[in-house]
């Protein structure tokens, strides 16, 4: 009798328990109730870039006086549910999307660009350009002409010795920074006076404007007066305290808080010299898993999120998200194993190469798979202003990839279902990273491959197994598969990548080389080679139409789909706009209804 | 007691020494911590040449070893790449307490670990006292109760619970309890996180956002140890030392819970001093799903960008907290049952 008091007894103090709790939430159920009379949201789905037209600084547009600090309660939040928590803070220091999208949010760069992906001056007076005496005749040295009212959020003026001191810190052999791209490629970097910084490069560098201090590959500038004596005592920034803390930034918000895999705030930065942000705070709050970053933004606990599976789009449309797609240069497709010795034999020639793009049903895939949001893939280089605008993806066309594969001498010979030539069964391994949506392609493509007669061994690998280097014996470095698949866009908008390039081939002198695919041809080396120096826009486009239609008339990439970046915007967000190259480049003029 | 105390500290010395031997072999094998750095392309080659250079991943496995557990302030390291090593290294390693540092964010290894400990032992300590509570009184209930409609339908949902997945019943109840609730205009509970960023981080924020976890954590434990407690106590209930007890006029109460139960107490007393030692790891599956900062995420983040140093640290404090509950296991041992003896 007494336990059953007992059990009553803790009941009681449950069901109290409960109520005490449940009563402590209820002014929440209050606030986030009936979000039904919300503006449209205003965004603008980003189209593919257009010439690159430099353009002349912004007017500093006088905003609302950031006299006092917004009251708690009228505060305008905007919340981020944000997947993979930063590694750093310290742009020199990280290779992660999940950071380097958020330098136009809390760091500032030469300039940003805007959802056409054309440069709008930040830091600059004025895009460099041949007119205007930004790039010189030899094309090597590229002249940056700073503004006068640019400071660091505690207001010490931003000037060209931050530029310097960020570019040696790049260069310090005592830094353990990401990357030196393209401070490497650099010579010298002079600093004449307070408001120029002169970058000399060992040689014309085409892609000067995606990475010099600016764009989704390049950095920001670091604080000078902030890092330099932390530089100077310890003969490193690698460990530095602003490296997670960077309370003195210089975007239109400044960090104020950040506490490791929960959350981190940034709040609005008075002294940004375009205008005080019409958001008060940015909060990004740490979910790893996919669904629950879903969840949240259904039930309203976030307004931003992003890399989202296709199949979760029709959820969040339905609970009001708006979707946005924003093409930074990333198109999925298929790497071939063309390598001089350790390639398929099979894959030399171009009829069997063409016989995979006719024989693989993409736009069915696309259709399909990714529920008809974005298109199939022509080239590597697809929404950028780089690819022959002659060229369209192969269609589906079984039977001219069967007749394709007969031409080249496969056939099906023992009657297996599978083309063999001289006793050699035509079965391809294809490779790729465990990411879901890859797997079921991997899926798709063995089924539609396998209708005519060529067969598919399937591997997938977690992602840093599978770019290990050939030192570490990585399944996409090793020439152990026919198929690679991924999407790769190291330089966007610059179309420059070091994927085709014979010397980036991996082998044994080379492990780091990064040419996946290993092919080394002698006319795309030349057009490359020729390339990367042509500063001039419109003869480095020549250039390009061309590499682009060598690659896709030989199929030596076949392209799956554009792959862009989804982003979920709630629908109380208003002037939303995304950039493929600098995503969040108007955060400043983004608003809430409610 | 004291000296069979030292005897097994002192054991454990090679035993840690060989555990961490394998595991940094082991880590060696888990990809390319240069490989995309977390990020969406795959490192450039120079880059890939420098930073294993300058992060002493270029050196041979045992050497990286003896670096992480001597240091290497007695070597010197190559740091602008001209072939000749010329800079002092600056690691004092594991056996002067330098732990490292982490190869995704150059932290300290302690300072990132120590960043995290205080989230996962507020979210398992609350969890498994909850667990240990709730289960006692449910296996008693049950054994005391045995093959009543009670015991059945306890029997029947324990089992339910302890065969359902933790995602599975994790997500079930966000979107039940959370998105739902919502939905339908009741008081419902949040989706992720520690607290609200309009409330800010107030004990009563952190104690509504842990409930959906803490349930997450429990259901499972709850229902396995209840069977653990009903078993043991139906054993002890058997006995004849509990019928002379009962025999003797004892209070039902004085017999069940300071008779039986200390005796039944001794297998549970095992498994809790098993499981202990892993709360300091964090709930993997939980933590992730309800984006609760703790240790399961830190080693998830890290064991997925092969950070051998922050994933070594944290497995070499599970290994030393795994001895050091196994020892306070048995001396819980003596004082449960007096006819156990150390020497």
């Amino acid at each position: 009798m007494s336990t059953k008091i007992h059990l009553k007894t803790l009941l009681f103090v449950l069901v109290i328990t409960s109520l005490v709790l449940a009563a402590c939430a209820a002014p929440q159920t209050q606030e986030t109730a009936a979000p039904t009379e919300a503006q449209p949201v205003v965004v603008e789905s980003t189209t593919a870039p257009e010439v690159v037209e430099p353009t002349t600084a912004p007017e500093v547009q006088p905003t609302e006086a950031p006299t006092a600090q917004p009251a708690e309660a009228a505060k305008k939040v905007v919340t981020f549910i944000w997947t993979q928590e930063f590694d750093t803070l310290n742009p020199l220091y990280t290779n992660m999307w999940f950071v380097s999208v958020l330098f136009p949010v809390y760091m500032c760069q030469a300039w940003w660009y805007d959802d056409k992906n054309n440069p709008i001056p930040n830091l600059v007076t004025e895009i460099p350009s041949a007119e205007n005496g930004g790039i010189s005749e030899d094309g090597r040295t590229i002249t940056l002409k700073l503004r006068d009212d640019i400071v660091w959020s505690d207001g010490t003026p931003i000037t060209s010795a931050d530029f310097k001191f960020t570019y040696d810190m790049e260069m310090a052999n005592s830094n353990a920074v990401a990357s030196r791209s393209p401070y490497d490629a650099i010579e010298s970097l002079e600093t004449p006076d307070e408001r120029t910084v002169v970058a000399t490069f060992k040689e014309p560098y085409a892609p000067w404007l995606s990475s010099l201090f600016s764009g989704s590959s390049g950095i920001s500038i670091i604080p000078a007066h902030i890092l330099k004596p932390d530089f100077d005592s310890k003969g490193t920034i690698d460990n530095a305290e602003w490296n997670k803390a960077p309370t003195v930034g210089c975007g239109p918000f400044v960090f104020d808080e950040w506490e490791s895999g929960s959350f981190a705030r940034f709040v609005a930065n008075d002294k940004f010299w375009l205008g005080r942000p019409k958001l008060d705070e940015l909060f990004f709050r740490f979910v790893p898993d996919d669904a629950s970053m879903i969840a949240a933004l259904v039930a309203g606990d976030g307004d931003v999120g992003t890399f989202f599976a296709y199949s979760d789009l029709p959820e969040l449309e339905k609970a009001g998200i708006k979707i946005m797609n924003s093409f930074s240069g990333y198109n999925e497709g298929w790497y071939l194993n063309l390598h001089a010795e350790k390639g398929n034999p099979a894959l030399k020639d171009p009829k069997v190469r063409q016989a995979l793009a006719y024989g693989f049903n993409r736009e069915k895939l696309v259709q399909d798979l990714l529920l008809g949001r974005t298109k199939v893939a022509a080239t590597d280089w697809d929404n950028t202003p780089w690819v022959d605008p002659t060229i369209t993806p192969y269609p589906y066309d079984p039977d001219k990839a069967k007749a394709l594969l007969k031409e080249a001498g496969w056939e099906d010979t023992n009657g297996d279902g599978t083309v063999d030539k001289d006793g050699v069964e035509l079965v391809l391994k294809y490779g790729t990273t465990n990411r879901e949506v890859r797997q079921d392609t991997q899926a798709v493509a063995q089924q539609d491959l396998a209708a005519v007669g060529i067969g598919i061994e399937l591997q997938s690998y977690d992602s840093d197994l599978f770019f290990s280097s050939y030192a570490e014996n990585g399944p996409s470095a090793n020439f152990s598969l026919d198929i690679i698949e991924y999407s790769d866009s190291p330089n966007f908008p610059d179309p420059d990548t070091s994927l085709w390039r014979c010397a980036e081939i991996p082998s044994d002198e080379n492990p780091a080389g990064v040419n996946t695919s290993g092919l080394c041809d002698d006319k795309l080396e030349a057009l490359f080679k020729k390339q990367e120096s042509q500063v001039d826009f419109n003869a480095r486009q020549q250039t390009f139409y061309e590499i682009t239609r060598y690659i896709f008339d030989n199929a030596l990439w076949i392209g799956l789909w554009q792959d862009p970046d989804l982003f979920g915007f709630s629908d109380r967000m208003t002037n939303v706009k995304m950039s493929g190259a600098t995503a969040f480049f108007n955060v400043a003029e983004w608003d809430v209804t409610k | 007691m004291t000296r069979y105390i030292i005897r097994r500290l002192l054991q454990a010395i090679p035993l840690l020494f060989i555990i961490s031997l394998v595991l940094f072999i082991l880590m060696q094998n888990m990809g390319d911590p240069l490989a995309t750095m977390g990020g969406r392309k795959v490192t450039r080659r120079e880059d890939r040449i420098r930073l294993a250079r300058q992060l002493g991943l270029d050196k041979p496995v045992i050497l990286q070893y003896v670096y992480w557990l001597v240091g290497n302030d007695w070597a010197k390291t190559d740091m602008d790449g001209d072939g000749i090593a010329e800079t002092p290294g600056s690691r004092k390693g594991v056996l002067r307490g330098d732990w490292g540092i982490s190869l995704v964010n150059r932290q300290p290894v302690m300072e990132v670990i120590g960043d995290r400990l205080p989230n996962t032992l507020l979210l398992m300590l609350v969890a498994e006292v909850i667990v240990i509570s709730l289960a006692m009184l449910i296996g008693i209930y049950s054994a005391l109760h045995q093959y009543t409609a009670a015991d059945n339908i306890i029997t029947a949902t324990t089992f339910v619970f302890y065969s359902m997945p933790v995602f599975f019943f994790a997500l079930l109840a966000m979107y039940f309890f959370a998105v739902n609730f919502k939905k339908w205009g009741l008081p419902y509970l949040p989706t992720v996180g520690m607290f609200e960023p309009e409330i800010g981080k107030t004990t009563a924020q952190v104690a509504w956002h842990m409930v959906l976890p803490v349930a997450t954590l429990s259901f499972g434990f709850i229902a396995g140890y209840s069977r653990y407690i009903r078993s043991t106590m139906l054993e002890s209930l058997g006995q004849d030392y509990v019928r002379t007890a009962k025999a003797k006029g004892l209070p039902r109460l004085e017999v069940v819970y300071i008779h039986a139960l200390k005796n039944a107490a001794l297998p549970i007393v095992t498994i809790v001093a098993l499981d202990l030692p892993f709360l300091l790891g964090g709930a993997i599956v939980t933590e992730r799903i309800f984006g609760w900062p703790g240790m399961g995420r830190l080693f998830l983040d890290h064991v997925s960008r092969s950070d051998t140093p922050v994933v070594l640290g944290i497995l070499m404090m599970i290994a030393v907290a795994v001895i050091i509950f196994q020892i306070i296991a048995d001396v819980a041992y003596a004082w449960l049952d007096p006819r156990i003896r150390y020497k």
